[in-house]
């Protein structure tokens, strides 16, 4: 193979996924004439915001090599969180104080919550050495019942109008979703291609053994790398709560899947070491595009819980023809 | 050294600022007095249920008046007789209505009545009130006097809870195969695809007029 032929190879490798999201753009369109409109357009980007956000921390994972399954119960709780302390604060009876928190407070709240709970994630996972499939799955447990609990079952809603902006805001013609995950993916984007940590992050992912004798303490890595999850999970959680008006304790129910299917589609390896935000962003609007044109034809429910892993499945048999060469 | 002091310095300032906007400190016993009372749904209903809700019943259509206007102009029917607070086809009336006790059973009791050339089978629920039906049907409630919807569902869960305590025990002890009975309730329908054939109401006054 030529050097030429080589660097089609990669370029197209590369496009695969603009090819896979222009076509099934097309099909939609075809199909459904509601598709290709301003409102269903901007109604997509809304959902896709915050699978991007969660999918952004998942794509750092997956780069060094592990895998976050908490990121949607983390979500939950970290929507709960904000909702909670904006609308209800902490009450300290024996003290006979109340604690108030401003919008900012409660977001704030929810982030540091958030990043928290990911750097348990990782301190479990370098710290006891177990799986990050295993220590995530117990978190992701762990989470849904502190919701349970913080909530007791019960929705937090009525949170008002300028929290409500977050989620259903318009900010220079642009939803403020679309900037929240504009925004993120760019500091994604920076932190993984200018900086000294996105280089130990590809680093891990491709070799750990060669980071560790490299001189890169991976433990202090990776937990930066979970908290950065775990936040991010939490803006996505504040985006669903103020976009709904309300936390429910069963808020983001299978979004670790959706962020895990946008990584793979976006081309990073599950092995680690290889992949890209952009890739990521991509596969979470193939996502995001697919669930809208399976309502909009029509398409039960069932089917589409089908169809959806059938094209994480073909992603992933794609991505491994493409590492064999 | 002095510069690792400017950095945590600076740190500790832009923390302390976030605190600062984020969080505010006061005395419980004082929130209690600035804080707005709950809404008092129980409170709310019994005044209801004393005062302006009885006059409402007496005013409620009967089922055979029903039936002809949904005959004549279904949707003129519709505007007059039903109400809902919610979108959607489903709609609520309170209606009038007395007939002979077909059966009874443990969740609902069974009536003939309506027109008599054309008598429907209504069924009376006496076990699962459950629903905004009462609440629609009786049109005493101004959405835009409530800030949220918890507390408009407050409303119904008294007023069906009111139903469980007061309306059903006497009746349900009472009632038997063949009793003539009359019953003013909540009715629901869905407008768009409504029928008369299997009617079931939610009772808010029910007598045994003839055992």
């Amino acid at each position: 193979m030529t050097a030429i032929q080589r660097n089609n190879t990669i370029n197209l490798a590369r496009l695969q996924s603009v090819i896979a999201l222009v076509v099934l753009c097309t099909i939609i369109a075809i199909l459904s004439d509601k598709f290709l409109t301003m409102d269903n357009g901007w109604n997509v980007l809304r959902q896709i915001a915050v699978n991007i956000c969660i999918s952004v921390g998942m794509t750092l994972i997956v780069l060094t090599a592990g895998i976050d399954l908490s990121v949607g119960s983390i979500l939950a709780l970290c929507g709960a969180i904000t909702a909670g302390l904006l609308k209800n604060g902490i009450k300290l009876p024996s003290a006979d104080l109340f604690i108030g928190f401003t919008l900012l407070g409660a977001l704030l709240g929810g982030i540091i919550v958030g990043s928290l709970l990911g750097w348990f994630n990782g301190f479990v996972i370098t710290k006891f050495k177990v799986p990050p499939f295993v220590g995530t799955l117990a978190m992701l447990t762990i989470a849904r019942g502190l919701t349970m609990l913080w909530t007791q079952g019960h929705p937090i809603s009525n949170l008002g109008p300028s929290f409500a902006t977050i989620g259903t805001g318009w900010l220079l013609g642009i939803p403020v979703p679309v900037w929240i995950a504009g925004i993120v993916v760019l500091l994604a984007v920076f932190i993984t291609r200018q900086t000294r940590l996105g280089r130990y992050i590809y680093a891990i992912g491709g070799n750990e053994n060669a980071a560790i004798l490299s001189g890169i303490n991976i433990n202090k890595v990776k937990l930066i790398v979970y908290s950065i999850a775990g936040a991010l999970a939490a803006v996505g959680g504040i985006m669903v709560t103020s976009r709904l008006d309300s936390a429910q304790p069963n808020a983001g129910t299978g979004y670790e899947l959706d962020a895990i299917a946008a990584v793979v589609i976006g081309g990073t390896s599950l092995s680690g070491g290889k992949g890209s935000i952009g890739g990521t962003v991509m596969g979470a609007v193939i996502i995001g595009v697919l669930n809208n044109g399976l309502v909009l034809l029509n398409v039960s429910p069932f089917w589409q819980q089908v169809v959806k892993g059938a094209v994480i499945l073909i992603a992933v048999i794609i991505d491994k023809g493409g590492n064999k060469k | 050294m002095a510069r690792k002091i400017i950095k945590y310095g600076l740190l500790t300032i832009v923390i302390g600022l976030l605190a600062y906007k984020s969080v505010f400190i006061i005395k419980l016993s004082e929130l209690q007095t600035i804080e707005p009372k709950a809404f008092d749904a129980p409170g709310f209903v019994q005044k209801l249920w004393d005062g302006k809700l009885p006059a409402r019943l007496d005013s409620a259509i009967t089922l055979d008046a029903l039936q002809t206007a949904i005959k004549l102009n279904p949707g003129a029917a519709f505007d007059t007789y039903f109400n809902s607070m919610s979108i959607g086809n489903i709609r609520y009336g309170l209606v009038k209505l007395s007939g002979k006790v077909l059966a009874v059973s443990d969740d609902e009791v069974t009536l003939l009545a309506g027109n008599s050339n054309e008598p429907l089978t209504v069924k009376i629920a006496t076990e699962y009130v459950y629903g905004n039906a009462i609440r629609d049907a009786s049109r005493l409630i101004n959405i835009k006097d409530f800030v949220n919807t918890t507390d408009l569902n407050k409303i119904s869960e008294e007023l069906n809870k009111q139903v469980r305590k007061v309306v059903l025990p006497p009746f349900k002890a009472n009632v038997k195969k063949d009793d003539m009975v009359t019953c003013i309730g909540a009715l629901e329908l869905n407008e768009a695809h409504y029928s008369l054939s299997d009617l079931e109401i939610i009772p808010v006054q029910c007598k045994i007029i003839q055992q």
